[in-house]
């Protein structure tokens, strides 16, 4: 008897499961579709993997310093290799891709700098993408006052190159990274971002379907959630990758300029690495220069990839099938 | 349309006046003193900053800049004080046009047409590769990407010189300066470029294909041989092909650097215009498909790429610092680079409210254009 409403329950509970499970099913059924068509495209699975790798790469670099490396002899910014004399040094197994000009290993400031360089261009990537859907949205689905306050906001910022802002700023702040991100992210996303944006939006505004769903009785903020936002999504995400470019290729610049007080980044590396280089003869540092100049350039190539690949998913005029 | 106009300059002069606003407060709010760093003794400091009118509040300074840019006056500079700021930034600007508008126009033109190509052969081998190339040069670090071309095409092939404008020594005793040999070598390209396109037009109607490039071929020749002997008589080619070699390197990069972009928004807009029902229209008519392509298509298409450039051009007056550096190029971006090393704050306002007044023009002239290049464009209805 005990055993009975146990089983009762039991049964419930699947049931319950299969009913969410079926309910999960027909919802993400939008995901698998677009998931296929995504990864039926040569360029996004290319991109996708090499994040993907890259990812690895910035997780792999604090496992690394605490299990294989010694932390003398392999931190990225304060290690010295002191058995090695004549220091930078060409490639060897010890040392994967060398080490500079200071005895520091520059496979471990290579899996560092990823870490800086995601972080970069994800926090700007978000700043960016928010402002302008917010500040856009709002402009292109509320018009009037705000629209007219809003946009005047954005043209202002749009006059603004975000690199030279950031040139200015360094020169006598201690620029850290988070500072170049979030800069980055407002100048974009107040400036150009959020123009297009609204546009975009009064162009969903006009459609049938939005005067269909006032029809039907939806509030603003049905509207809003269920037809305005999704018709934004493919431009938020193409947005969305064009700054994880331009903040990485911003901060790289950055630090080659020596604009930046961290070390951890792909374009000190190259700034570094330059300051012994003879280019002419390839002599002396190609392995500090080559591995972070190509990283910077995989590392955009793949968001840029990925961004295009979903661009052609979820913008219905672009799709495939 | 006249009220439109109105209302527009009327609002971009609001803003010309807010931005200048938000760069004054973005400037002063750093610590920049370029009077600190004196070696003299307080008394000439306090005589530099009388000099400079930096001892005056803040809101005086603003005023006062702010009421002499009103009547085009970009102030003195500090750093070589007293050199008014337009005459620093004139003196660099035949530079700057010289390589980034060339390159920039090149870049357009190249990534209009591959985006074209690869828009209209849609999942191929070949886009797939020209989609990888464009995407790896467009990300790829600037000074990087320009040392690696000076490595190949400067050095171990040593085809191209890689620093500065002119070869001084070549210059030297030079009949002309450098500033009307490029004018005249604008007018020249000016000209083969109208003689071209009549000779395109005119070899329009010719309706066999061989025909056609024939005759557009000879045209070109004679075109080129025509200018030739025009520079050769006047016997200052020889300047002409050494601006023009050290012209090459750069360029090149720049163009590598930024016809990827182009390319990609121009693709994209070419697959949203390819379902429109004109294109319907044009295929039942039995058109060729070059013809659909290139009148039906990519003059549709080629809106969203022209809003691009419109928007972008203004801020080609600030240069490139990386390839000015690169290639010891020495155009404006080398001067925004020196004032904010020197704290020299008027060349910074200067420079940087110029490219805002011309980017504000810009922004007007387009939305005049659109009017007229797509008619589906009312403003009646929006504004």
């Amino acid at each position: 008897m005990t055993t009975m409403p146990q089983q009762g329950s039991n049964a419930s509970t699947r049931e319950k499961l299969r009913t969410y499970l079926l309910h999960r099913w027909v919802h993400r059924r939008w995901f698998y579709n677009n998931w296929e068509l995504f990864i039926q495209q040569p360029h996004g699975k290319l991109g996708l993997i090499m994040i993907v790798i890259f990812g690895l790469m910035a997780l792999s670099h604090p496992i690394l310093m605490e299990t294989v490396w010694n932390r003398t002899l392999f931190d990225p910014s304060i290690g010295f290799d002191i058995s090695i004399m004549p220091h930078p040094t060409t490639p060897t197994w010890r040392h994967l891709l060398g080490t500079d000009n200071f005895g520091r290993d520059v496979f471990s400031q290579l899996l560092a700098g990823t870490q800086t360089s995601f972080s970069v261009g994800i926090v700007a990537a978000i700043i960016a993408v928010t402002i302008s859907t917010l500040l856009g949205g709002a402009a292109g689905y509320l018009g009037g006052v705000v629209d007219a306050i809003l946009m005047g906001i954005s043209d202002v910022f749009v006059l603004l190159p975000a690199q030279i802002v950031l040139l200015i700023f360094g020169l006598l702040l201690r620029l850290e990274w988070p500072m170049v991100a979030i800069a980055y992210g407002v100048v974009t996303g107040l400036g150009g971002q959020a123009i297009v944006v609204k546009s975009h939006t009064l162009k969903i505004k006009a459609k049938p379907f939005i005067e269909a769903a006032q029809a039907a009785g939806g509030g603003g903020g049905h509207i809003i959630r269920k037809h305005i936002l999704p018709g934004l999504l493919s431009l938020t995400i193409v947005h969305a990758v064009f700054t994880v470019v331009g903040a990485v290729l911003t901060e790289s610049l950055l630090s080659y300029f020596g604009r930046t007080q961290y070390y951890l980044s792909w374009g000190t590396m190259i700034w570094i690495g330059q300051q012994t280089f003879r280019w002419f003869t390839l002599e002396g540092q190609w392995h500090v220069i080559l591995p972070p100049a190509i990283a910077i350039m995989l590392f955009c190539s793949a968001f840029y990839l990925v961004g295009r690949a979903l661009d052609e998913v979820l913008n219905p005029q672009l799709r495939v099938r | 349309m006249l009220k439109f106009i109105v209302r527009r300059v009327v609002r971009a002069f609001v803003t010309l006046i807010l931005f200048q606003s938000l760069l004054f407060a973005l400037i002063h709010a750093l610590p920049y003193d370029v009077t600190a760093f004196t070696l003299q003794g307080s008394s000439w400091r306090e005589f530099m900053q009388r000099q400079l009118g930096l001892d005056l509040p803040l809101w005086t300074q603003y005023f006062r800049w702010l009421g002499k840019f009103l009547q085009f006056d970009l102030g003195v500079s500090f750093q070589n004080w007293p050199a008014p700021v337009s005459n620093i930034i004139f003196s660099r600007i035949s530079r700057t046009l010289l390589l980034f508008l060339s390159a920039t126009i090149l870049a357009y033109l190249l990534g209009i047409w591959l985006g074209k190509m690869i828009a209209w052969r849609r999942g191929g081998w070949l886009e797939f590769g020209v989609t990888l190339g464009g995407v790896a040069t467009y990300t790829s670090f600037a000074p990087w990407l320009g040392f690696v071309m000076i490595n190949i095409f400067g050095w171990y092939l040593r085809w191209l010189p890689y620093q500065r404008l002119v070869n001084p020594n070549v210059w030297f005793n030079a009949p002309v300066m450098i500033d009307s040999l490029l004018a005249r070598m604008v007018v020249t390209g000016a000209i083969a470029l109208g003689a071209f396109l009549l000779v395109r037009r005119a070899s329009h109607g010719l309706n066999k294909n061989y025909w056609r490039w024939t005759s557009q071929a000879a045209g070109i020749v004679i075109i080129g041989v025509g200018i030739g002997a025009w520079w050769s008589r006047s016997g200052l080619s020889y300047l002409a092909i050494d601006i023009l070699s050290h012209l090459t390197l750069p360029l090149a990069t720049v163009v590598l650097l930024s016809f990827g972009e182009t390319m990609m928004i121009m693709r994209a807009a070419m697959l949203e215009t390819k379902h429109e029902d004109y294109v319907l229209t044009a295929r039942a008519k039995g058109l060729p498909d070059a013809v659909i392509r290139d009148r039906h298509v990519a003059r549709n298409a080629i809106l969203p790429v022209i809003t691009r450039l419109a928007l972008n051009l203004p801020f080609i007056l600030v240069g490139s610092l990386v390839i000015e550096r690169v290639f010891t190029w020495q155009a404006t971006g080398e001067i925004i680079f020196n004032a904010i090393e020197y704290q020299d704050i008027p060349v910074l306002l200067g420079i940087l409210s110029m490219v805002g007044i011309l980017a504000l023009i810009a922004h007007i002239l387009l939305d005049v254009i659109y009017t007229y290049l797509d008619p589906r464009v009312r403003y009646i209805g929006l504004e």
